[in-house]
């Protein structure tokens, strides 16, 4: 109930933000404010949760930890993963999570009790990204058997309810609307597949792609690729709106985000940078080094001029103007 | 569950002899339960629980023979086949004292005899004798592993033929065969040219370009031919460090704790000092635990097998600094006194700047040298030096022309002096006065020789040598004037160039009014060089390659490098320079020049026939010149654009979700109520026809277009065209949805047994049954039908293709075929009506066998239940079965052919399981049933009316395969959005 009347509240203060930071470049996070410092080894994902308060990482410690990241907390550890986890995703509701890695499995959490709640198998090989859709009912992975799997978490069955094999390479990530599954792979397409309509729309970039993020107001699609450009798609008619240089991203899964306010384009580089872009003209308008290697992943407050990023050097950092 | 079961095969039933295992069973329950104790022991008989008669042991009050009564094996008497020995008898078997020799006294034996290596023509034997030699040692020292080492693991190092003969031949270890020019003087002079570039780069940026260059050339050597290349490289030189402990090859205890390998090395080493112990801080070796590549520890359990995708491929993030450590280890090593810790941080640092300077470490560079240069004067030249030789030879011969002649005088009287006076003056006027001192000396005793002593005829001598003098003089004279005289003169230049056929010099204007005394001496140099004959290779040159095209003044500065580089002999020690480019910039502008020539060099030995183009290609593509990446920029934009209009490409094709996925996500399901879809045609056209992809590109697009046509079509006013449109096309509209109702009545009834069901309903109305197998009109209709569901199916084919059409053939051919056997089955069983009371529940269970079964076995064990008639039927079982299953191995391989892709989507479909399960069924009495279905809906026709009708769409599918493929599929394509659309219309 608390949360509820907070929220209105926030969001009314996080409007002028908003404008600030559409404004000028000076508003962007780039001051450390924390350092969570805890995994061994290799930190893969690091995402916000739906409100931005808590945040959640996973790495090849096999471990998935919860954070509170503008206190620097560590909150709790999620552990029953056999290889490493690749990713995570926390239900708008902040009760249940889903994590994915490569054990091939999908793993449903309960958050406070910390067990596993389903396991779902199915996968062919390692599963590279999760997501929970809207009322937090389905599970959608993308996995290296080049499918998506859709997982229902209402039933008891642990068969993927769909299986979208179209792709022609690994799937490396996905992106759930609430009519649309968007899943971007290797074979260097984004596809888009709406079930509302009962369509699959395909929109080949050329490259392969590493990470789809959608934009705030869900009319363009983010995908960075392997030739070290981040792309800028339209997703109604599949225009290619801009490319964003400058960074290097050839190798690694690395994510890439915009700002809450779609201002700008966050990516990181395979050299431990964090690229600002400006989202209409490309051009680099910060650039600092974050990390000592190789930035895993980017996730950007819902409301908040916040950030977090983690590393290959088993740090998440925290972000701020 | 399903899918499990479906890849079992039961063949036929098992036979159970009833009364015998009944009988046994009874009489050994009878007697388990107290029969027998009434009997005397001695009269108990022992049994097992199947009721035999078990022997016992000894002990056990009898004996047991063997295995279960039978022999001392499991298996029992396994008989042997006969050979008769009336045509191969035993032979006679030669036996040596081999035949009776354990293995090691054989080696014994063995050991007697040895080669000689006399005749060890490949060094074969030595190589033995010196493992054997190199064993012996082994056994002399203490070995870390004890005994003698395998001798897999250790073998001698002996040279091959080919590096001893390479060895031979100036060859060494370690350096690339091919190129032995380039490697060690010319990397020599790059690395120095390196240097100077890092030294002379003013700003602090200059190094970061200059790095580029620098790797250039590498990518270069590699591009023309791959293994030119990798010949050119050198090898490596592998240093093995000898195994000194003694643990098991390969066998590291430190492996998961690097910080005491620290330690120990420590340990060993204050071991053999014993005089200086030093304290190891146990922090530093902690801080080397770090450093040591300690893999994250956690992610593999002991049960998982490590494969390549556990890979730690972020492993870089884990090199941490390893200075620290290695300041301390140094000093320790070195075996100088432990310091303490403050004083060692400064040591350290010291240390630091020494190793810079290449000091070793522990010294120090000493602040004054005792070494010093002693340098000395030039030696004073004295003034009256001429830098000129004189030679004395002919000089003097020329000298004594001018002496006064001698008087003439008569010659003497005798004749023979004469002669010899003449002679002799000849040979001295010609060899000079030496050879007169030495006849004089000679002949000192000879009267006749008095006249070289002032004696008789002296006077006459003198005479004829003067004469001799001046004729051989004149003739020298004439000699020399053509060739020799002119050296005697001074040589000019002009003349010594016309010598040497060289064009005379011009000093261009532009040179000497440009700069400086000392350009103008490069330029003098430069043009001397110029003007001597260019090689023919390097005249073809500068309309090959031009690298430097966009900046002319590099362009020529390349191009007199390049003349330098070739014509070898004069070299000058720097080059005409635009005299503001500062030292930098001219030697990365020579290091560009050099990778470019090398480049240029390689191209034309590697494809003599493509000089014309193809280096230029690659020094576009491939290099980055300072000022020639511009043309490279460039054509990564025409490529960008070309890119551009390819990417992004949209494609659309329908795709269905699950109801239940539409259920979760809170949305209606689009494809609520209508029947599975017909498999994606895409995939269909991959599966059959191998196109290439752009045509397979083009296919979805006009797909997507047909797509969004259909909801503009329900728009009003394309209304009443499409409807006409759609009235033309009804027919084939409704022959097109025709496959969709058929998946529907195939898949609809799901049921396990459904084969079973068939053949229960084939004898369930017989009149059905006698219809189909009398009417040959309905056999007909029954083969026309196939044929165009074959069709429907997705096995029609387009003729271009000849891999699927064989298949196509095939299956059209085998389809008829089996058909026709089941006609022969059904009126086989049922035009035995006599038998038939007797056979009834005979042929229900025969009946059922041959369906469920793909083999051999059952219709084995049915032989011994079926009657007379029963066996005829057999018989045809057989052929069934064969005719059954050639077209399902067919099949088969159909699938497999097929890409991975779009079988992996089948695995998951309907469609395929219900294929496989045809494998074992029978597909075409299973295809007529649907048939019959289906007419059974539609029995207000009769079937002469449906007969027709089915034959006019079998027709229509015939003149469809005779289209082009991608017509066909377009049209079916096309036909399908109508028929939907055409659905969604009547919901409407």
């Amino acid at each position: 109930m608390l949360k509820t009347k907070v929220a209105p509240s926030l969001a009314g203060l996080a409007r002028p933000d908003k404008n600030k930071s559409n404004m000028s470049s000076s508003e962007l996070p780039r001051k450390e404010a924390n350092v969570l410092k805890g995994h061994e080894g290799a930190v893969l994902a690091a995402r916000f949760n739906s409100d931005g308060n808590y945040c959640l990482s996973c790495g090849k410690d096999r471990t998935i930890r919860l954070w509170n990241p503008h206190r620097g907390i560590h909150i709790k550890n999620y552990k029953s993963h056999g290889r490493e986890v690749r990713d995570v995703h926390v239900t708008p509701d902040n009760s249940k999570l889903c994590s994915c890695g490569g054990d091939r499995q999908i793993f449903y959490w309960d958050v406070s009790t910390g067990r596993v709640i389903r396991k779902f198998r199915g996968h062919d090989g390692e599963v590279n990204a999760v997501k929970f859709n809207e009322y937090a009912s389905v599970v959608v992975s993308a996995g290296y058997d080049r499918s998506l799997r859709a997982w229902d978490c209402r039933s008891h069955s642990t068969e993927p309810i769909q299986i979208i094999d179209s792709f022609l390479d690994t799937v490396m990530s996905v992106c759930l609307t609430k009519t649309e599954i968007i899943g971007g792979s290797v074979d260097g397409t984004v596809r888009t597949f709406d079930i509302r309509i009962g369509r699959e729309i395909s929109d080949d970039l050329g490259q392969p792609v590493n990470c789809i993020s959608m934009s705030n107001d869900g009319n363009c699609i983010l995908a960075s690729c392997l030739d070290s450009s981040i792309r800028l798609l339209d997703r109604s008619t599949g225009e290619l709106l801009q490319e964003y240089k400058g960074h290097a991203c050839k190798s690694y899964k690395m994510d890439c985000c915009l700002t809450n306010s779609d201002a700008h384009v966050i990516g990181g580089s395979e050299d431990g940078s964090i690229f600002f872009w400006d989202l209409v003209d490309a051009s680099v308008v910060s650039k600092f080094r974050a990390h000592s290697s190789v930035v895993t992943s980017v996730s950007y407050h819902p409301k908040d001029n916040c950030m977090i990023t983690s590393s290959v050097d088993g740090s998440v950092r925290v972000w701020k103007t | 569950m399903d899918s499990d079961e479906e890849d079992y095969v039961f063949f036929g039933t098992p036979i159970e002899r009833e009364e015998e295992i009944t009988n046994r069973r009874k009489k050994a329950a009878a007697e388990a339960s107290g029969n027998l104790r009434a009997l005397p022991p001695w009269k108990q008989e022992v049994r097992d629980e199947e009721g035999r008669r078990r022997f016992h042991g000894a002990f056990t009050g009898g004996f047991s023979a063997g295995y279960f009564n039978t022999v001392g094996t499991k298996e029992g008497w396994a008989p042997q086949s006969f050979t008769s020995s009336r045509k191969n008898r035993a032979e006679v078997k030669q036996q040596s004292i081999f035949n009776f020799l354990d293995e090691d006294e054989k080696a014994e034996l063995e050991g007697t005899l040895g080669t000689s290596s006399q005749f060890d023509t490949f060094g074969f034997t030595a190589a033995e004798h010196a493992r054997k030699q190199a064993d012996k040692e082994q056994k002399q020292r203490p070995s870390a592993i004890p005994g003698p080492i395998p001798d897999e693991l250790v073998l001698p190092a002996s040279e091959s033929i080919g590096v001893k003969l390479l060895l031979k031949m100036g060859w060494r270890h370690g350096r690339a065969i091919n190129d032995s020019r380039a490697s060690s003087l010319y990397d020599a002079r790059r690395e120095a040219r390196k240097a100077l570039l890092a030294f002379a780069s003013e700003d602090a940026k200059a190094p970061c370009p200059a790095d580029e260059p620098v790797e250039e050339p590498e990518s270069f050597t590699v591009q023309p031919s791959d293994d030119d290349a990798r010949s050119s490289q050198s090898l490596p030189a592998f240093v093995c460090n000898p195994k000194q402990d003694l643990h098991g090859l390969g066998y590291d205890p430190f492996k998961h704790a690097p910080e005491f390998r620290e330690k120990k090395r420590l340990h060993l080493l204050n071991d053999k000092q014993r005089g200086d112990r030093k304290t190891m801080s146990i922090k530093d070796s902690l801080f080397g635990s770090k450093s040591g590549k300690a893999a994250p520890g956690f992610g593999i359990g002991a049960l998982e097998e490590y494969d390549a995708e556990d890979e730690d491929i972020y492993a870089a993030g884990y090199d941490f600094e390893e200075t620290c450590i290695e300041d301390d280890e140094e000093p320790s090593r070195l075996g100088i006194e432990s310091k303490q810790p403050s004083r060692l941080s400064i040591e350290s640092k010291q240390k630091v700047v020494a190793r810079d300077q290449g000091v070793l470490p522990g010294f120090k560079v000493a602040s004054v040298s005792d070494y010093q240069l002693e340098r000395f004067d030039p030696p004073v030249i004295p003034k009256d030096f001429a830098p000129h030789h004189k030679f004395p030879g002919p000089l003097e011969t020329l000298k004594k022309l001018d002496v006064p002649s001698p008087p003439e005088v008569p010659p003497p009287d005798d004749s023979n002096l004469k002669l010899l006076i003449e002679g002799v003056a000849k040979l001295v006027a010609r060899c000079g006065k030496l050879f007169e001192d030495l006849s004089r000396k000679k002949n000192q005793s000879n009267p006749l020789f008095s006249f070289l002593s002032g004696g008789n005829g002296h006077d006459y001598y003198e005479r004829r040598l003067w004469e001799e003098h001046q004729k051989f003089g004149v003739q020298a004279k004439l000699l020399l004037d053509g060739k020799l005289s002119p050296s005697m003169q001074k040589m000019t230049a002009e003349s010594r160039g016309k010598l040497l056929g060289e064009k005379p010099l011009e000093r261009s204007s532009r040179e000497t009014t440009s700069s400086s005394v000392a350009s103008g001496e490069f330029q003098l140099q430069f043009n001397l060089s110029d003007t001597f004959k260019k090689p023919d290779s390097f005249s073809k040159l500068p309309e090959v390659a031009k690298p430097f095209k966009d900046d002319p003044a590099k362009q020529e500065r390349f191009e007199q490098f390049l003349k330098e580089k070739y014509e070898g002999g004069l070299r000058s020690t720097g080059y005409t320079v635009a005299s503001n480019m500062s030292e930098a910039a001219r030697a990365r502008e020579k290091l560009d020049f050099e990778a470019a020539a090398e480049a240029i060099e390689k191209g034309k030995r590697g494809k003599e026939s493509m000089v014309s183009t193809q280096p230029l290609d690659f020094l576009a593509s491939g290099m980055q010149f300072t000022s020639g990446g511009l043309e490279q920029v460039e054509n990564g934009h025409a490529e960008d654009l070309v890119t551009k209009k390819m990417y992004p490409r949209r494609e659309e094709f329908q795709w269905r979700p699950a109801p239940v996925l539409c259920k979760r996500f809170d949305l209606i399901d689009p494809f609520m109520g209508k029947p599975p879809p017909a498999p994606r045609a895409r995939s269909k056209i991959d599966s059959l026809l191998f196109i290439p992809d752009s045509v397979k590109v083009a296919k979805p697009e006009e797909v997507a277009i047909t797509n969004r046509d259909v909801p503009a079509a329900q728009t009003g006013a394309q209304m009443t065209i499409e409807d006409v449109a759609e009235e033309e096309i009804e027919i084939v509209a409704e022959n097109v949805e025709r496959p969709v109702d058929l998946y529907k009545a195939i898949f609809s009834d799901d049921s396990d047994d459904d084969v079973e069901d068939l053949n229960t309903k084939k004898v369930e109305d017989p009149e059905k049954k006698t219809e189909v197998a009398t009417t040959a009109l309905n056999r007909l209709i029954a083969d026309d039908f196939l044929e165009s569901l074959g069709k429907e199916l997705g096995f029609e084919v387009p003729p271009d293709t000849p891999y699927s059409t064989n298949k196509a053939n095939a299956l059209r051919i085998e389809t008829p075929n089996s058909d026709s056997g089941n006609a022969k089955f059904s009126t086989g069983t049922y035009l035995n009506p006599g038998n038939e009371t007797a056979q009834d529940g005979d042929s229900q269970k025969n009946k059922s066998i041959p369906v469920r079964s793909g083999g051999y076995n059952s219709s084995k064990h049915t032989v011994g239940l079926l009657n007379m008639s029963g066996k005829v039927n057999e018989d045809k079982f057989a052929q069934e079965d064969k005719k059954v299953k050639s077209p399902s191995s067919r099949q088969r391989n159909w699938s497999s052919s097929s890409s991975s892709d779009d079988e992996r989507s089948r695995k998951h479909s309907k469609r395929h399981r219900h294929r496989s399960s045809g494998s074992y069924s029978d597909p075409s009495s299973d295809d007529r049933e649907h048939y019959r279905s289906r007419s059974k809906g539609k029995r207000e026709r009769s079937s002469r009316e449906k007969s027709s009708h089915s034959r006019k769409h079998s027709k229509h599918h015939k003149h469809r395969s005779r289209d082009s493929p991608s017509r066909s599929h377009r049209g079916s394509e096309r036909e399908h959005s109508e028929g939907r659309k055409e659905k969604r219309k009547r919901r409407d």
